[in-house]
């Protein structure tokens, strides 16, 4: 999600929530004999506070599984994601003071801020990607579609160097651009290397340097294919680790608010 | 009393009078000739038939009488040069080969030009085209290969007397022409084929439809032409077709057509009685159950108008279909009898079947392609036939199908039926013209019209009318000229009825005036307001975009080309998507695959019963008896119709639906379900406009 100036509320809101904690916190460690821990009440409510905004920022993968339940819109949910997740990590830091004691205590914080970090990565992503995207591939297609367009512009491609045999140039010029096509462009149409065009113009006849510049528009439509995949990739590869460690994280934290409780 | 004279040295006796072409024919010499036949006035236009007859220049024999002591000479040196260079010019300014030298190798003036011995011309040919003429189903007109020997003209006007076929410029630019030169097929021309059997070329010719075999007992032309419609053809013009109309026996029970299927031909019944009918479930596709409960499932589902009522639908009694009756919306199905013809738009315009059509009786029927349809509808007595038809049959029921006319009487109806004319429009025909004086009022039998406006930046279409619509209210009732041009968009046949008439019904019935004041006044606040809006953006513009009311864009910038606005619009319909996220790209923004409520809804154009139509709102509402045959799917230039099947019964149904904007909802499901705030749903207007 692009964070622009439609953002100013909700940081602010984070920005003031966390200035209250800090606030409480600091308040907190001055005025306790013992300091703050997550076994003392107010240490208890951080760990709460903040684990509820954890739950609720990983309940945006539920929401989208269930795109048309009229359960707040979509981007209001992927706000609150951002924002309300970033605010959860200082949260549970100020519940545990800090430290982490224990081993489950000590994943759960690594499993935190590898999952912090990816989504500030993700967002950032998300940030310039698209805009990225729109500019370096103005024939953008539907992703899944990809294989489908590179199989038509092949077809295309061949289709064109077939058509050569209509136009009004010597057998043989005719015979040495189709050889052309098929040792120097065809294997490397879905590849195209730099250049690859420049010298090969001079070397054919004038009738045929259309043709020539049909199939530079393909392989400028294959590197944009190209480029689209590469950023597509990027754009979501993240979640890989970003998803599955969040949702490690809500369980071993659920195990440890259980086990914290119950012992 | 008798002539004697001397033809190629032999002294022959001939009755006075007798032309020398025919007194050398008669005596076994032939003359080449290019513009005489036998049955026609000759007219010596070719001047093929030259010959010498003492005088200082050569004569034309097909028209000098043959005199007392004439000694005619058809062979000597100075002739047959003479004949030699007329065919060898008129050569050079023909296609060769022609169309009839091509089809059946018999153009007479290639002919000549190989017995003559003829090769390439020694003559420049012309530079510029004089064209073609395919606006008739019956007969291709190639001007090209007109030789202007008036065979054609003179076979119009003398053997059938029908005085169409006249000449048209002069000198170089002289031609043949249809009334006032219009072209073939918008004249009045009968289509008998006498024009085409006449002519010595490849200027007239039969035009085959060739993608088309039917299957049926081939009719003799013998037989055709002992029945009155066709008493009138030429019976070559019939051989010549003999493949395409045939005779078909149908079973009681058996089906002759299937809604939506795509078709040519039209049928004629002879005998027995046939039921058409609608299979299709009369209802529309009704999106549900996202409004009641966070976790019910959403569905689609049939409903009909009584149980669902949409707002700006239609309160139509009745379901205009491609045949002589209109079905009744509550119980679809209708009786066709001898006499009566079906499938005249899927012939003509190639549209898909409206009706399904089973026989209820056996039957025998014709089953026939366009060009034999169009002869058919020429004839005038099957016009007449088909007129009366109407006007006893449909007319009423016409009529009071549209809302606004369902208080007419039955009585001032029945006064109407002698004096309402049907008329016949071709493709791109101009039915009346803005700023023409309102004469008329226009009631759409067949096929669609173009309702649109002249402005200084061009064509402003303001509405596609198809059978059911009316025209030309407006400037009747300001008693004052047409604010607008309605063109045939296809093969269109309208009921006019006269300015006298609609006073008299506007007076009889102030209701009816009253309403149709009142929509006239709405619609022209409509294309008020259409016509005075602002076009900043040219590529905008050019891209279609501008005739939306109302656009999905992403903002490119913010989408991460998640899908989810796809699946969310599948999620809201039943797992079909109506929206694809690809389309035409606007600055940083893509504009969708969505329902667009196009300004110029192209998708309602040929719809076969004319179920996909404009609401008062200027959203686009596909009725209960859409037949699914998908025309508008195929015909919406930006995709945005798909077609959602449902079960019924042990067959699969399928009904067009497109964007509903889902209206259950404050905000559309693919916009709602956005995470990256990129799909936004706009007035393309406002909007682009604030971007500017």
């Amino acid at each position: 999600m692009r964070i622009d100036g439609s953002h100013r509320y909700w940081a602010a809101a984070t920005v003031g929530l966390f200035l209250i904690g800090v606030s409480v916190y600091v308040a907190f460690g001055v005025y306790s004999p013992s300091g703050p821990r997550g076994g003392n009440g107010l240490g208890l409510a951080f760990g709460i506070a903040g684990y509820v905004l954890m739950l609720y920022a990983g309940l945006l993968g539920m929401r989208k599984k269930f795109p048309v339940l009229r359960i707040g819109r979509a981007q209001t949910w992927m706000r609150g994601h951002l924002w309300l997740g970033l605010l959860s990590f200082p949260l549970i830091l100020f519940h545990g003071g800090f430290a982490w004691r224990g081993p489950l205590t000590a994943i759960l914080m690594l499993l935190f801020l590898i999952v912090i970090v990816s989504g500030i990565f993700g967002a950032a992503l998300q940030h310039y990607l698209p805009r990225m995207m729109t500019v370096q591939v103005p024939m953008e297609t539907i992703y899944e579609e990809i294989p489908h367009v590179r199989q038509q512009l092949r077809q295309e491609a061949d289709q064109l160097v077939e058509a050569t045999a209509q136009i009004d140039v010597e057998h043989d010029d005719k015979v040495r651009f189709r050889e052309l096509y098929q040792s120097r462009i065809r294997p490397v149409l879905e590849q195209p290397p730099p250049e690859l065009f420049a010298p090969l113009r001079v070397a054919i006849p004038a009738p045929l340097r259309e043709t020539l510049d049909d199939l530079e528009n393909i392989c400028e439509e294959q590197r944009q294919l190209n480029r689209q995949v590469r950023l597509y990739h990027w754009l979501h590869v993240w979640l890989l680790v970003h998803v599955p460690l969040s949702i490690a994280l809500l369980v071993l934290g659920g195990v440890h608010a259980f086990m914290a409780l119950r012992y | 009393m008798s002539v004697q004279l001397t033809i190629d040295g032999v002294a022959v006796s001939v009755p006075d009078g007798t032309t020398v072409f025919d007194a050398a024919r008669m005596n076994g010499i032939a003359i080449p000739t290019l513009c005489h036949q036998q049955n026609e006035t000759p007219v010596g236009v070719c001047r093929v038939c030259v010959v010498e007859a003492g005088g200082r220049v050569l004569t034309a024999s097909c028209v000098r009488p043959a005199e007392n002591g004439m000694v005619v000479s058809t062979n000597s040196e100075k002739v047959v040069n003479a004949r030699r260079t007329l065919v060898e010019l008129l050569m050079a300014d023909h296609p060769s080969p022609c169309a009839r030298q091509r089809q059946s190798g018999d153009c007479e003036l290639e002919t000549l030009a190989r017995l003559e011995g003829l090769g390439e011309p020694r003559f420049p040919k012309r530079l510029s085209s004089r064209g073609q003429d395919e606006s008739s189903f019956a007969i291709a007109v190639d001007h090209e290969a007109c030789i202007l020997c008036d065979r054609c003209i003179r076979g119009c006007d003398e053997i059938r007397s029908n005085n169409v076929l006249g000449r048209r410029g002069k000198g170089f630019n002289a031609g043949i022409a249809f009334d006032l030169n219009a072209p073939m097929g918008n004249s009045t021309c009968v289509s008998c084929g006498e024009c085409m059997v006449s002519c010595p070329t490849g200027a007239l010719t039969n035009r085959r439809v060739v993608e088309t075999e039917l299957h049926g007992d081939p009719v003799e032309s013998e037989e055709l032409k002992q029945l009155r419609y066709f008493e009138k053809v030429s019976g070559t013009f019939l051989e010549l077709n003999r493949n395409a109309i045939v005779r078909r026996n149908f079973r009681k029970g058996e089906i002759i057509c299937r809604e939506g299927e795509y078709g040519s031909t039209a049928f004629y019944i002879v005998e027995g009685t046939a039921q058409v009918y609608l299979s299709t479930p009369i209802a529309h596709v009704k999106t549900s159950g996202g409004a009641s409960g966070f976790f019910s499932r959403l569905g689609s589902r049939l409903a009909g108008r009584k149980q669902d009522r949409r707002d700006g639908e239609t309160d139509r009694r009745s379901i205009p279909i491609d045949a002589p009756v209109d079905l009744p919306y509550d119980s679809p199905i209708a009786e066709l009898g001898p006499g009566d013809l079906f499938g005249e738009m899927t012939c003509m315009s190639l549209y898909p079947r409206s009706a399904t059509v089973q026989a209820a009786t056996d039957c025998v029927m014709y089953e026939m392609l366009r060009n034999v349809l169009d002869i058919m509808q020429r004839n005038k007595t099957l016009k007449a036939q088909i007129d009366d038809n109407y006007r006893r049959r449909a007319l009423e029921d016409h009529l009071k199908s549209v809302p606004i006319f369902a208080p007419l009487t039955e009585e001032f109806i029945d006064s109407l039926r002698a004096s309402v004319e049907l008329i016949r429009y071709n493709k791109g025909d101009v039915i009346c013209r803005q700023g023409d004086l309102a004469d008329a009022f226009y009631l759409i039998r067949i096929g669609f019209i173009k309702v649109a406006e002249d402005h200084p930046e061009g064509e402003l279409i303001l509405a596609y009318l198809g059978r059911g619509g009316y025209f030309g209210e407006i400037g009747l009732l300001t008693e004052g000229r047409r604010v607008a041009t309605c063109t045939a968009l296809d093969h269109v046949e309208v009921v006019r009825i006269s300015k006298d008439d609609f006073q008299r019904m506007m007076d009889a019935f102030p209701d009816v005036r009253a309403r149709l004041e009142s929509v006239a006044i709405r619609h022209q606040e409509e294309n008020r307001q259409r016509a005075t809006v602002n076009v900043p953006l040219n590529q905008f513009l050019t891209q279609g975009l501008m005739e939306a009311q109302s656009l999905l864009i992403l903002d490119l910038e913010k989408c991460t080309r998640c899908d989810n606005c796809v699946r969310a619009c599948a999620d809201a319909h039943d797992g079909i998507t109506r929206l694809i996220r690809e389309g035409l790209r606007y600055e940083n923004y893509l504009v969708a695959t969505s329902c667009r409520q196009c300004r110029d809804p192209l998708c309602m154009v040929g719809c076969p019963v004319g179920s996909i139509r404009r609401r008062n709102s200027l959203e686009v509402i596909i009725e209960d008896w859409c037949i699914g045959c998908g025309l508008c799917a195929k015909n919406c230039p930006y995709g945005n119709i798909t077609l959602h099947p449902f079960r019924v019964g042990a067959e699969v149904k399928k009904k067009a639906t497109s964007c509903d904007l889902c209206t259950e909802h404050a905000e559309p499901s693919c916009v709602y379900a956005c995470p990256h705030d990129a799909a936004h749903r706009v007035d393309p207007n406002q909007f682009f406009m604030r971007r500017a």
